[in-house]
């Protein structure tokens, strides 16, 4: 028999042990805002009534926590999250999986992912870095501790907007509400839990890291694109503006002879097929990255 | 006789299951259709009253199966859904029909009016004549 809100909050956990971490946290999010909901009311019209009197009755109309974990798996199993339509099952040719890269939604929102990191880069970190600083420095008066908690609860927060942005253009399950603390933890729990969760510091980890990250996704994708693009449209440059194909590698120019270029065209078209497929890996690899840093594993 | 209690379990376990695949099928129609009904946003746990004041008997559908439905009815865009603190705790998610939601709860009202006509045609043995 379960009897405090707590209990049934663990047990449904346990239940959900193995499932998503994303998963996990709606679910008890959702479990918590009800029996919280609940309890308030049932203690109202009750006053002299404990926990442990209202929770029994409020747990059995809520379902036992095997039946709530089951149709959460069944809801996540029909779900695929984000832009999660993945392009046909099934056997299909070598070429067909080359370029058909390009009809991957994935692959293009990795891409846009991977542009957009900069700037999403830039913004976390100078906001890192300036509240890092301005609260570590007003640190020795008693003002810095409020701009702390304020500094590192807009760290939370930045942490849930950008799992939100993973999930859309990565496809990675992110959290898809706020983490809230337990309505029993007071005023000074909640802020010294705010400084002890691996979360707080993995999040502002993130946000400086975020930074090199973007620099160099950026110009990763922006220079393979820009080359591919060059390469497909040399016939143009070349014969209607009468550019020459010229490739500077070191101090050394190179110039491509005439009957080199439609070579370079397909080159340019691989490099670009190629540049898709990239995307989509590296953004496999910066979704399980994100999901690290930015989900919280006390929901497992 | 049902002398063993082997078959009333049994019998009961069907009966069970039966009951949840008929309410997994229509708890998506009663969730949009109570909030097509709502003037106002409503969260978890209000709906979850609404459906308890209006089941006669016990509830049929367990209040911590509705999250799930509800969270799936978001993310196919027929309900949209916003997060308010609230006094009493945790932050509540409040949930609102979508446009989508209003179309699709028409033609589902309308897919379940000739479902249930069917059914009772059926079970009351109408149309099983020999020669109509």
């Amino acid at each position: 028999m379960v009897r405090t809100v707590d209990e049934y909050l663990r047990l449904l956990r346990q239940e959900l042990d193995g499932s998503d971490p994303a998963v996990i946290q709606d679910a008890l999010a959702d479990a918590e805002e009800h029996f919280r909901g609940a309890l308030a009311q049932a203690l109202n019209g009750s006053p002299g009534a404990s926990e442990a009197d209202v929770v029994p009755a409020i747990a059995e109309k809520y379902g036992s926590p095997q039946e709530i974990a089951a149709a959460y798996r069944q809801m996540e199993a029909r779900l695929s999250p984000g832009l999660g339509r993945r392009t046909h099952a099934g056997p299909r040719s070598v070429f067909y999986r080359f370029f058909g890269v390009f009809a991957d939604l994935r692959a293009w929102a990795a891409l846009l992912y991977f542009v957009l990191s900069l700037a999403t880069g830039i913004a976390y970190f100078t906001w890192a870095v300036t509240g890092l600083s301005l609260s570590l420095g007003l640190l020795v008066l008693i003002v810095g501790l409020p701009v702390a908690v304020l500094f590192l609860l807009s760290v939370r927060g930045i942490a849930f907007i950008e799992g939100r942005l993973v999930e859309a253009l990565l496809g990675v399950r992110m959290p898809r509400r706020p983490r809230f603390s337990n309505e029993k933890t007071g005023f000074w729990q909640r802020i010294r839990d705010l400084f002890t969760q691996r979360i707080t510091w993995t999040a502002l980890a993130y946000c400086i890291l975020q930074l090199g990250l973007g620099i160099f996704y950026f110009s990763l994708f922006t220079g393979l694109i820009g080359m591919a693009v060059y390469f497909i449209a040399l016939p143009i440059t070349v014969f209607a503006f009468d550019m020459p194909a010229y490739i500077v590698i070191g101090d050394t120019e190179y110039q491509a002879v005439t009957w080199a270029i439609p070579f370079l065209v397909v080159l340019g078209v691989l490099l670009l097929t190629a540049t898709m497929h990239l995307a989509r890996l590296m953004g496999r690899g910066h979704g399980a990255l994100a999901k690290l840093m930015l989900v919280n594993d006390k929901a497992r | 006789m049902w002398g063993k209690n082997k078959d009333l379990d049994q019998i009961e376990s069907a009966d069970r299951k039966f009951q949840k695949e008929l309410v997994s099928g229509v708890a998506a129609l009663v969730l949009l259709s109570i909030l097509g009904e709502a003037t106002e946003p409503m969260y978890g746990y209000q709906i979850a009253k609404v459906i308890d004041g209006q089941a006669e008997e016990a509830p049929v559908l367990k209040q911590g199966a509705l999250y799930p439905v509800l969270r799936s009815l978001e993310s196919s865009g027929l309900l949209e859904s916003h997060v308010e603190p609230s006094v009493s705790g945790p932050p509540r998610r409040y949930y609102r029909i979508t446009e989508a939601g209003q179309t699709t709860l028409a033609r589902w009202t309308a897919m379940w009016d000739q479902l249930r006509t069917f059914v009772d045609t059926v079970m009351k043995g109408e149309g099983h004549g020999q020669d109509g």
